[in-house]
């Protein structure tokens, strides 16, 4: 018992290494309160330290803490790419203009961003539905607090509450399902789930089965913002301070996808059959594989569409994310090794072209004020660097090479192909185009629009050109040389026994 | 119908018939009071299920200090405030159909569908038990409800403390 619990500690470091990082800024915001960004500095260590203790679980397979979380190459994987996140994010606060209008309990913005990291290590390891319920919750409270945290903007304030009414419906939706699944197979555990399931379910009890996963698949499409759970996300990206909206869009989304992939594919799929639509045999009644496809295709049609039309730049951005969730849906649903490899790459890739397009438009709101696009006018000329890296950003995320996420999508849309889903692929690769006018839209406004009379060129310090260069590197750098990162996906998905 | 039985259709009736005042009525303090009676039910029920701790834990902790808390919160805030919501009721024609529905598929499923009956086998220490699960199986999830519990904290904090006090501008 007391051995279990002791190995245990010592695979779960890096969470504990975030609590430790959770209490010391509280201390420190205490102790040191004329030290304002000490907080920032503290996550910042912290979330290197886990990310040294994190480096160590990759190759490991273990189960701890008596079945409730497991650690492997995929929970390292997912843990890595949160922490890079998260790191970029703690930078991005400390230069983010919004934040220093509240420097007197920006203490608290970095103990919830920490507690909001936690959460997300916490769901990408957990196999047990409680834990999962908890880490859900854990990362959902402090995002939403996160996002009404510039208390006098009233645009931040509406969004925290619609964030809160939604978040909250959809969470109870979700531990509802979970109830009724507990309550059918007894255990909580999602291997066991699984083995309960597959001993063949009655078919008096197929109908409240299949409603079970059908109230989980709710709250976790909340949680990534795929079509029809997307409303809230628009609102949200609007009114939260820009490095809020950025680890919403990413952070919170690898999370979830990691949550998502290991809890459906352990619990509702029979790893034996290998994949395709038969993967999904356990649960019968209804092909969830059409149906996660149909929303898949619904968040790229609609995530695509409507970002036509948006005119401030966070709301393109959230509409774009939309798109991309749906994209990075198509992995789940083909559920072949191929397709979970190719959907974790792109999360990778995701991770630095998305962070530095919210990066960029950081920056240009920190300097002058700019969210709409008719603001963006002529900042080709008086910005080159930034001008140019978000040019390349937005490249990345429409798919062109030569970036990571041209490679990113080849590798999800083959994968796609192989398993069969061709149509799907057709929507996919028709949305992809339709998304290039909203990106290039910016750029062009950018370049091709003449600036204000008399404008200046802006100036910007010299940490922010590194930061974006170490954003900009690897989006360039994977579109090049990508089988390392590959290879690592393929190792990582084979706990599921592909 | 045994004893037992009778009893706990008794307990869930008040449950239920108490939980719909909270969510109907439109006085806060009536919505409090029932409160009362919702929780003590489900205390009820946890005896009758001989999760006696459970039960015990309900009634100091919810009953005995949220309510009490609940109560205390209506009655600091300004009665005139709370009052003058404006109330506006929109979609209300899709959201009634979509509520229909799922209740009706609800109730469909829940009284066709084979549940996993467990027969309840009467306890005599629940609280060494418990206790033993806590330090064990669920040593993980009782750690993490707690650091949910501190993050809730800070967010509430920070969500309702007033910003003209101690914020440069």
């Amino acid at each position: 018992m007391a051995e279990q619990t002791l190995q245990s500690i010592g695979l779960y470091l890096p969470e504990i290494t975030l609590v430790l990082a959770l209490t010391v800024i509280i201390l420190a915001d205490l102790l040191a309160e004329r030290f304002r960004n000490a907080g920032g500095w503290i996550l910042l260590t912290g979330l290197v330290v886990a990310g040294f203790f994190t480096f160590r679980q990759f190759g490991a397979s273990e189960s701890i803490f008596f079945d409730m979380a497991a650690v492997d190459t995929y929970g390292a994987y997912f843990k890595s790419m949160i922490l890079l996140a998260a790191g970029f994010v703690t930078v991005f606060s400390l230069r983010s203009a919004e934040l220093k209008a509240y420097a007197s309990r920006v203490g608290e913005y970095y103990m919830l961003l920490a507690g909001m990291v936690l959460g997300m290590l916490m769901m990408v390891g957990s196999t047990n539905v409680l834990l999962i319920y908890l880490a859900f919750e854990v990362t959902s409270l402090s995002s939403y607090v996160l996002t009404g945290f510039t208390k006098k903007s009233p645009r931040s304030t509406e969004a925290s509450m619609k964030y809160i009414i939604y978040g909250s419906v959809s969470s109870a939706v979700m531990i509802y399902g979970i109830s009724l699944l507990v309550g059918f197979t007894g255990a909580t555990g999602i291997y066991e789930i699984n083995a309960a399931l597959s001993g063949g379910i009655a078919s008096d009890q197929l109908l409240l089965v299949n409603l079970a996963v059908l109230m989980i698949v709710v709250g976790m499409g909340f949680k990534v913002a795929v079509v029809p759970f997307h409303f809230w996300a628009p609102d949200v990206y609007e009114g939260a301070p820009f490095p809020v909206t950025s680890i919403l869009a990413v952070g919170s989304k690898i999370a979830a996808f990691g949550l998502l992939t290991r809890f459906f594919v352990i619990t509702f799929t029979t790893a034996t059959d290998g994949g395709g639509a038969a993967g999904w045999s356990v649960v019968d009644g209804i092909r969830w594989d059409l149906l996660l496809g149909a929303m898949a295709a619904l968040a790229m049609i609609v995530g695509n569409l409507t970002a036509l039309r948006q005119t401030n730049i966070k709301r393109m951005l959230a509409y774009s994310s939309i798109a991309h969730a749906g994209y990075l849906l198509m992995g789940l649903v083909v559920l072949t090794g191929q397709g979970l490899a190719a959907m974790m790459f792109y999360l990778f890739v995701y991770l630095f072209m998305n962070l530095g397009a919210f990066y960029v438009a950081m920056l240009f709101s920190n300097a002058t004020g700019a969210e709409t696009l008719a603001d963006y006018r002529g900042l080709g000329h008086r910005a080159p660097l930034q001008a140019v890296s978000l040019t390349i950003f937005l490249v990345a995320l429409t798919g062109l090479p030569p970036t990571g996420g041209f490679v990113a999508k080849l590798f999800l849309f083959g994968a796609a192909i192989s398993a069969g889903w061709i149509w799907l692929v057709i929507i996919a690769g028709i949305t992809t185009i339709i998304s290039l006018f909203y990106y290039i839209r910016v750029v062009r406004v950018m370049y091709f629009e003449k600036p204000d009379e008399g404008a200046e060129p802006l100036r910007f310090s010299a940490d922010t050109r590194v930061v974006l260069l170490l954003l900009l590197i690897p989006t360039l750098a994977l579109g090049l040389y990508f089988s390392p990162l590959m290879d690592l996906s393929r190792a990582a998905v084979a706990i599921f026994g592909f | 119908m045994d004893l037992a039985a009778i009893l706990f259709y008794v307990f869930a009736l008040v449950t239920i018939g108490s939980a719909a005042v909270v969510v109907f009525s439109r006085n806060i303090v009536h919505a409090a009071f029932s409160l009362m009676f919702t929780l003590m039910g489900v205390a009820a029920l946890y005896v009758l299920l001989y999760a006696d701790f459970l039960a015990a834990t309900q009634l100091l902790v919810y009953v005995g200090g949220i309510l009490i808390l609940i109560l205390f919160g209506v009655m600091l805030t300004s009665q005139g405030y709370t009052l003058n919501f404006r109330e506006a009721t929109v979609n209300v024609v899709p959201a009634g159909l979509l509520s229909v529905a799922a209740a009706i598929l609800l109730i469909y499923a829940f009284s066709t569908g084979g549940w996993v009956i467990t027969e309840v086998d009467e306890r005599t220490d629940t609280v060494y038990d418990l206790g033993m699960m806590l330090m064990t199986d669920y040593l993980l999830v009782f750690i993490v409800a707690g650091v949910l519990l501190l993050v809730a904290i800070i967010g509430a904090i920070v969500m309702s403390t007033r910003l003209s006090v101690n914020t440069e501008d």
